[in-house]
C-alpha cells in the first residue's frame, strides 16, 4: 500500500507538473521557463543530416535572438573589436564573407554540417565550441554588458529561461543562428531537383569537377562541396607563419601547409581565394591547380596524379567550363533572404 | 469546478497508472527467481567486431614512413577507411557458410575499428569470408544513409557511381622523394572477396572477433604492386583489378575471450 501510495504522489507530481507547463506557456508572456517554438531546419534529402545536438534544440526564438547578436556591435563593447559586429567581417551579399588582405575571411554557410572550424582547425567539435572560441576568445564578450542592455535580458529570457546572460547563453544563440545559415539553392541544386538543366559548359565542367581528371570531387564531395578535412594543396613547397596551417595546431610535419576545405558553394562570390587570399579569380585558382602546384614532403595525396607530373593538362575550354560550374554554385536565394539580413 | 477537490476516481487512475509498473516490476522479480536448469536454451551472445591494422606484424602508426611493399617502396599512411560487407563464417569443410552479417561497416582506422556483429551461433569455425567493400545491392548512389561519412566515400556516378571501397592513402619514397599515393578501389568488377583465415570457437558467450588488416598485402601477392607506376589506381581499372586480387588475403582473424 504504502508503494502505491508513492506512485500515486509521482503521478500527481508528474500531472501538476504538466499542468503548470501549459499554465506557463499560454498565461505568462514572460516567465521564469523559456518561451519557444521549435524550428525545423530544412535542407534537401541529399543532404546529410546536419549536426544538432540533443541539448541543443533549434528555435525560432533562438536563431533571432542569434541573428540579432550577429548583427550587433553591441556584442563587441570593451573587447578587442569594439565597434564590430560578426556581419563587419561576414557580409550576406558575398555567403557571409568580406574580401580581406592577410588571412582570408571564411564564409559562413553550412556550419550546420562542420566538425572543423578556421583554417586551421584550432576549433574542432560543434558550432557551440567555436562559438565558445568566438565569445571567450575572439570577441570577448562582456556579458556584464549584455545583462544591462534595455532589451537582451528579456530576450535571453525567453528563449534560455530565468537567469543572467551568460557566456554559454551567448554561445548557445550564435550557434543556433549559424545553424540557420543554410546555402541549398543554387542552381546545382535545382539542376539536382530536376528544376532546371545546367548550361553544356557547366555540365561539362561539373563532368571534370567529378572526374580523375579534374579531381575537385575529392576534398569538395557534393552536396556540401567540401570534406571537412584539411589538405595541403601545394601552394608552397616550403612553410612559415600562417602558410604553416594545421601544423601550428597539431605539431605534426605531414601537416605543414594543411588547410581546411572550404565549401565551395557560392565560391564565385568570396573572392580572394585560399587562407592568404593570393588568388583574385576564379581563373586564377583553376590555373592554379592546374599547372601550378608545388610539391613538397606533405603535398597531400590527393593533389598527386598518375605519373610524375603535378598538372592536370587542361584545355582552354575545359578551364572555363570548371569555372562555369563553379558560378552554379551560387545561391542568390541565400545572399538576398530577408531573414538572414540585418533584423536592425 | 473546484481544481482543488479530489477527482472523485482519483484512486481508480493512479491504479490504472500503477498498474503497468507493478506488472513490469513483479516480472523482473519472476526472472531473478527462477532456479538455475529452468531457463531457455542457451542464446547466441553478441559478437564484438574489431579491426587491427598493421604492416607484417608492425602496427599501424599514421604519418610515418615505416612500411616497405614488395617492389620495395618505404611508405607511410595517413588514410585508411573501407567498408565491410557480407561477413560468413566459415566451417571446417568450408563449403557451408553461416550466417551473413550484411553490413556495411565503415571503417575508419584512425577512430572508428569496433562494431557489434549482433548474435552468431555457436560452433568452431575455421575462418571468415567478407567482403572489402559495398555489395553491389549497397554500391548504388545514394544506396547508403546520407551520413557525412558515407557522403564522403561516394563515387561519382561519371566514373559508374556507387562508393569507394577503400581509401587507402600516403607516402612512399620514390627514388628517395616523398610522393604521394591514393589507393582507391571502387566499382563492383573490383569489389574483393576476402577470405581471412583462423580458427574462431564460439561457445555462445560475449565474445570479441579480431580481424587484423595486414597493408602490406596490399601490394604483394599474387601480383607485385609498384607504387611508382601505379600510385594513383582510381581512374584505372586495371589497377583497381591488381588491387582486387591482392586484396583476397589482407585480412586474418582470432577470437578473444
Amino acid at each position: 500500500m504504502r508503494a502505491l501510495a508513492t506512485i500515486g504522489g509521482v503521478a500527481a507530481v508528474v500531472l501538476l507538473g504538466a499542468t503548470g507547463c501549459r499554465r506557463d506557456a499560454s498565461e505568462d508572456p514572460v516567465s521564469d521557463a523559456p518561451t519557444t517554438t521549435p524550428y525545423a531546419l530544412e535542407h534537401p534529402s541529399y543532404f546529410p543530416v546536419p549536426v544538432i545536438p540533443a541539448s541543443a534544440p533549434l528555435t525560432v526564438e533562438g536563431i533571432a535572438l542569434g541573428r540579432r547578436l550577429y548583427y550587433d556591435t553591441y556584442l563587441s563593447r570593451n573587447g578587442p573589436f569594439e565597434g564590430l559586429a560578426c556581419a563587419s567581417c561576414h557580409d550576406q551579399s558575398r555567403s557571409f564573407t568580406v574580401p580581406t588582405s592577410g588571412t582570408n575571411v571564411l564564409a559562413h554557410v553550412n556550419l550546420a554540417w562542420s566538425s572543423n572550424f578556421l583554417w586551421n582547425g584550432k576549433v574542432t567539435g560543434t558550432l557551440e565550441d567555436v562559438m565558445r572560441f568566438e565569445v571567450e576568445e575572439f570577441f570577448q564578450v562582456d556579458v556584464a554588458e549584455l545583462n544591462a542592455h534595455a532589451e537582451y535580458p528579456l530576450l535571453f529570457q525567453k528563449v534560455f529561461g530565468a537567469g543572467d546572460i551568460t557566456g554559454d547563453r551567448v554561445v548557445g544563440a550564435l550557434a543556433q543562428w549559424f545553424r540557420r545559415l543554410t546555402s541549398t539553392n543554387s542552381r546545382l541544386d535545382k539542376h539536382l531537383r530536376g528544376e532546371i538543366i545546367l548550361t553544356p559548359s557547366e555540365m561539362n565542367g561539373a563532368m571534370l569537377f567529378l572526374s580523375e581528371k579534374g579531381d575537385c570531387f575529392h576534398c569538395h564531395p557534393t552536396p556540401l562541396m567540401t570534406d571537412n578535412g584539411f589538405h595541403n594543396n601545394g601552394l608552397s613547397s616550403t612553410f612559415a607563419g600562417l602558410d604553416v596551417g594545421r601544423y601550428a595546431i597539431t605539431g605534426a610535419p605531414m601537416d605543414l601547409g594543411a588547410f581546411k576545405s572550404p565549401t565551395l558553394r557560392n565560391i564565385a562570390l568570396t573572392a580572394p581565394y585560399m587562407h592568404d587570399g593570393r588568388f583574385q579569380t576564379l581563373e586564377d585558382v583553376v590555373e592554379f591547380y592546374n599547372s601550378g602546384v608545388q610539391h613538397s614532403a606533405s603535398l597531400d595525396p590527393l593533389m598527386t596524379k598518375p605519373g610524375p607530373s603535378l598538372t592536370l593538362g587542361l584545355t582552354p575550354q575545359e578551364k572555363a567550363d570548371l569555372v562555369s560550374f563553379l558560378h552554379a554554385l551560387t545561391d542568390d536565394t541565400f545572399i538576398t533572404d530577408p531573414a538572414l539580413g540585418s533584423p536592425f | 469546478m473546484d481544481t482543488r477537490t479530489p477527482h472523485p476516481r482519483l484512486p481508480e487512475i493512479v491504479l490504472l497508472l500503477a498498474l503497468p509498473l507493478l506488472v513490469a516490476l513483479s516480472g523482473c522479480a519472476k526472472e531473478d527467481e527462477d532456479p538455475p536448469g529452468t531457463a531457455d536454451p542457451v542464446q547466441p551472445a553478441t559478437i564484438t567486431l574489431r579491426l587491427e591494422h598493421h604492416a607484417d606484424g608492425v602496427p599501424l602508426l599514421f604519418d610515418t614512413v615505416l612500411y616497405a611493399t614488395a617492389a620495395g617502396h618505404t611508405y607511410s599512411v595517413s588514410r585508411l577507411e573501407y567498408y565491410i560487407t557480407a561477413i560468413e563464417l566459415l566451417t571446417a569443410d568450408s563449403t557451408d557458410v553461416e550466417p551473413v552479417v550484411a553490413g556495411p561497416f565503415l571503417v575508419n582506422a584512425r577512430n572508428t575499428t569496433t562494431f557489434d556483429l549482433g548474435p552468431l551461433p555457436p560452433g568452431n569455425y575455421t575462418g571468415v569470408r567478407l567482403r572489402l567493400g559495398l555489395t553491389p545491392d549497397l554500391n548504388l548512389t545514394g544506396a547508403l544513409p546520407n551520413t557525412l561519412e558515407n557522403v564522403n566515400m561516394a563515387w561519382p556516378d561519371g566514373m559508374g557511381g556507387g562508393y569507394h571501397f577503400m581509401k587507402f592513402e600516403g607516402h612512399f619514397l620514390n627514388g628517395g622523394v616523398p610522393t604521394g599515393y591514393a589507393i582507391h578501389l571502387g566499382r563492383n568488377e573490383n569489389l574483393p572477396t576476402c577470405h581471412a583465415q583462423g580458427g574462431l570457437l564460439l561457445d555462445g558467450s560475449a565474445r570479441t572477433l579480431v580481424a587484423r588488416f595486414n597493408m602490406n598485402e596490399v601490394f604483394r601477392t599474387p601480383h607485385t604492386y609498384d607504387l611508382s607506376t601505379g600510385s594513383y589506381s582510381m581512374g584505372s581499372m586495371m589497377l583497381m583489378g591488381l588491387l582486387r586480387d591482392n586484396c583476397a588475403d589482407v585480412f586474418t582473424v582470432a577470437i578473444e575471450p
